[in-house]
């Protein structure tokens, strides 16, 4: 396994920025050639994955495209064709296998998603709001300069503050943004509990490929990819989508319910996701939240199930245990190895700490990105399976009690033991705690790739 | 030991299906296309009879090759596949297969070689147990419990699901004042049908099973 190329990849797919502010762009092409002069003009300005040795930048530019952007661009057909299924339909298209029906049907979405027009995805980060503007600004004048895509709209994202520092709190009170996969060759940081259960026990990355194009998966074999390899090669695919959060809605059932809990409302809301609402798993520490935990990175996402198989620390269908079930399922955690996604997104709307009045029509909620080789494979399957379904987990017709599409009708069992302090308990007539509001599927090209694009030269022969 | 996993039986049925090049459209296409409007749920010709706990039909036109190292095989006939995951007896379950569904079955097998018709049950039992081949291994979900019991274990899985949540935290006494009423009412509970407790959802006509 050799190092990776970090200065061909775009740097959002090998790291999350964590810079605290946010703004997605969402374009729409209307000629081809004025399309690929403002990609060239934006290529320079696009982040990579090179380190940075001289500092953080203020800003972050990255670009993706969905199919339909592609067509735009005039890509050949004979490559256009050789994109998975899953990823030239478009996510709404999937709403049926997603579980997008009901209150998260299309038809609820935002105007943006109505049409079919967008064709890319803008995503721009910033240190703070000015450096955020004034990346912003660059790109637009590059837009007013080339005349190469109309912005159909934005999503403002940021980071819950708390006393002017930036979180990583999620409008429900959790903390959020543990435990992204390691991968061979990503040079970051690395955590026990972020790869893959190796025979020894022990943690290891994920093969590139679960996350890369043009590197072996777990499986050995090359990810579907389209061609020419070298327009899939260091690329990947994304899901972008806009989550709303109800949290009157979420305060009011805690609030409602958890009166007849005896561990309480704190340990109830911390059973929903098998975490403490201050990040402490669990399945670590079942009875009280421990900061010294949360603060030490080799611990805080360092934790099995298999000690727990019936629940009673971490229940079954808490939304960790569900989303990444790590030995749960058996075969020492081989099972999922090929199903697992690199998260990022920032929350969206203006905060309403506890205490304070909100209300679930006010605009709130996260822009949920996931990355993976394989959008049918990785993400479709965990939504499906994993977040719209309990059978895996022996939890029957049974959602995740957070993000599930219950419509009034969910219900989530507590598992528990004899003691007082952690009875087993049933959650029912669960509502929608999260609606989508939209989203799409993009491809996030290499740099090479991206040159290619702007320059014409893609070609399949 | 074939045919059999724990109470149920695993039945598997080949019937050859009639070619006739003047038919048009084919007999096969016939069949698929009753198959395609054949009702689920309650109305299922497999819930107005009794003892199934799955069933399966398919026609199966040849064998597909898959290339080498694979041998390219054909089938002599097309063939419509019946499986069935079903209680005690067959003499008994195809009988009430004639009694309860007869006009599907007529409909769907009239289309293959030999076929007698439900008027003659003698001769459809022969019939469908000369179309029989063994099973030799299958899977059955539950393999321990009857498809009344099933239904039976069901509706009071969910009725005490939803008990238990209605009543938690309650005060001891009235609880078991409450938990002896609601078993009274379970217990007076009619059977739930079959069928009865799926989402509906419509017959795949082919494709991948996504």
């Amino acid at each position: 396994m050799s190092k990776l190329n970090e200065t061909d990849i775009q740097g959002f797919v090998l790291r999350g920025y964590n810079m605290p502010f946010a703004r997605y762009l969402f374009l729409h092409f209307e000629d081809s050639s004025r399309a690929r002069k403002l990609i060239g003009r934006l290529l320079p300005i696009v982040t990579t994955g090179q380190h940075w040795d001289s500092g953080k930048p203020q800003s972050t530019v990255n670009i993706a495209f969905t199919h339909r952007g592609l067509s735009a661009l005039d890509l050949p057909q004979a490559t256009l064709l050789t994109f998975p299924v899953e990823f030239q339909q478009g996510m709404k298209s999937r709403a049926g296998i997603l579980g997008d029906i009901g209150l998260n049907a299309p038809e609820h979405w935002d105007r943006l998603w109505h049409d079919n027009r967008v064709h890319a995805w803008l995503g721009i980060n910033g240190q703070s709001t000015a450096a955020l503007d004034a990346r912003c600004a660059e790109v637009q004048a590059m837009l007013d300069e080339t005349h190469g895509a109309v912005q159909l709209a934005s999503q403002d994202a940021a980071a819950i503050m708390d006393n002017g520092k930036p979180t990583t709190r999620e409008h429900f009170g959790y903390t959020d943004g543990f435990g992204n996969p390691d991968y061979l060759g990503v040079d970051r940081s690395t955590q026990p509990g972020q790869g893959k259960l190796m025979p020894d026990g022990s943690w290891g990355p994920l093969a590139t490929g679960e996350l890369l194009l043009g590197y072996a998966d777990e499986a050995g074999e090359l990810p579907v990819a389209p061609v020419p390899h070298i327009l899939a090669s260091n690329g990947t695919f994304m899901v972008y989508r806009k989550m709303h959060q109800n949290v009157a809605t979420f305060r009011a059932y805690l609030d409602e319910h958890s009166p007849n809990y005896s561990g309480g409302k704190e340990k109830l809301a911390a059973k929903f996701i098998g975490r403490w609402r201050d990040g402490t798993p669990i399945e670590l520490s079942p009875d009280q939240p421990d900061p010294s935990i949360v603060k030490d990175s080799n611990r805080n996402t360092d934790f099995k199930y298999g000690a727990d198989l019936e629940g009673t620390r971490c229940p079954i269908g808490a939304h960790v245990r569900r989303v990444h079930p790590r030995d749960a399922f058996g075969f020492n955690g081989r099972l999922i190895d090929r199903r697992r996604i690199t998260r990022r997104g920032l929350p969206y709307g203006t905060p309403a700490p506890e205490g304070q009045p909100a209300s679930d029509r006010d605009e709130r909620g996260i822009v949920f990105m996931a990355l993976n080789a394989s959008l049918s494979r990785q993400f479709e399957f965990v939504q499906q399976q994993w977040i719209e379904y309990g059978n895996d987990a022996h939890q029957g017709n049974d959602k995740d009690a957070l993000m599930g599409n219950h419509g009034g009708k969910g219900k989530f069992v507590v598992q528990g033991d004899a003691t007082p302090a952690n009875p087993p308990f049933v959650c029912s007539h669960l509502p929608n705690f999260v609606e989508l509001r939209g989203g799409d599927y993009f491809f996030l090209p290499s740099i090479t790739a991206l040159g290619m694009i702007a320059m014409g030269l893609v070609d399949p022969r | 030991m074939p045919n059999q996993n724990g109470t149920v039986y695993g039945l598997t049925i080949l019937s050859p299906i009639i070619d006739d090049e003047k038919a048009s459209p084919s007999h096969d296409l016939q069949i698929r296309n009753y198959l395609a409007t054949l009702p689920t749920g309650e109305e299922s010709p497999f819930a107005l009879a009794p003892g199934t706990h799955l069933a399966r039909l398919v026609v199966m036109d040849d064998v597909i090759y898959v290339g080498a190292p694979a041998i390219e095989e054909h089938l002599q006939s097309k063939y419509l596949v019946f499986e069935s995951n079903l209680d005690g007896d067959l003499d008994a379950y195809l009988t009430g297969l004639a009694t309860s569904a007869g006009q599907h079955f007529d409909a769907i097998w009239s289309h293959c070689v030999g076929y007698p018709g439900v008027s003659n049950s003698t001769a459809f039992i022969a019939y469908m147990k000369a179309c029989q081949i063994e099973t030799t291994f299958f899977f059955a979900a539950v393999n321990n419990k009857s498809v009344n019991e099933t239904l039976r274990a069901l509706q009071t899985q969910r009725a005490v699901a939803d008990f238990i949540a209605d009543h938690q935290g309650m005060e001891p006494a009235r609880l078991q004042a409450e938990f002896a009423e609601f078993i009274s009412v379970l217990n007076a509970r009619p059977l739930p049908k079959p069928g009865s407790a799926g989402e509906p959802r419509a017959i795949k006509t082919g494709g991948r099973n996504e």
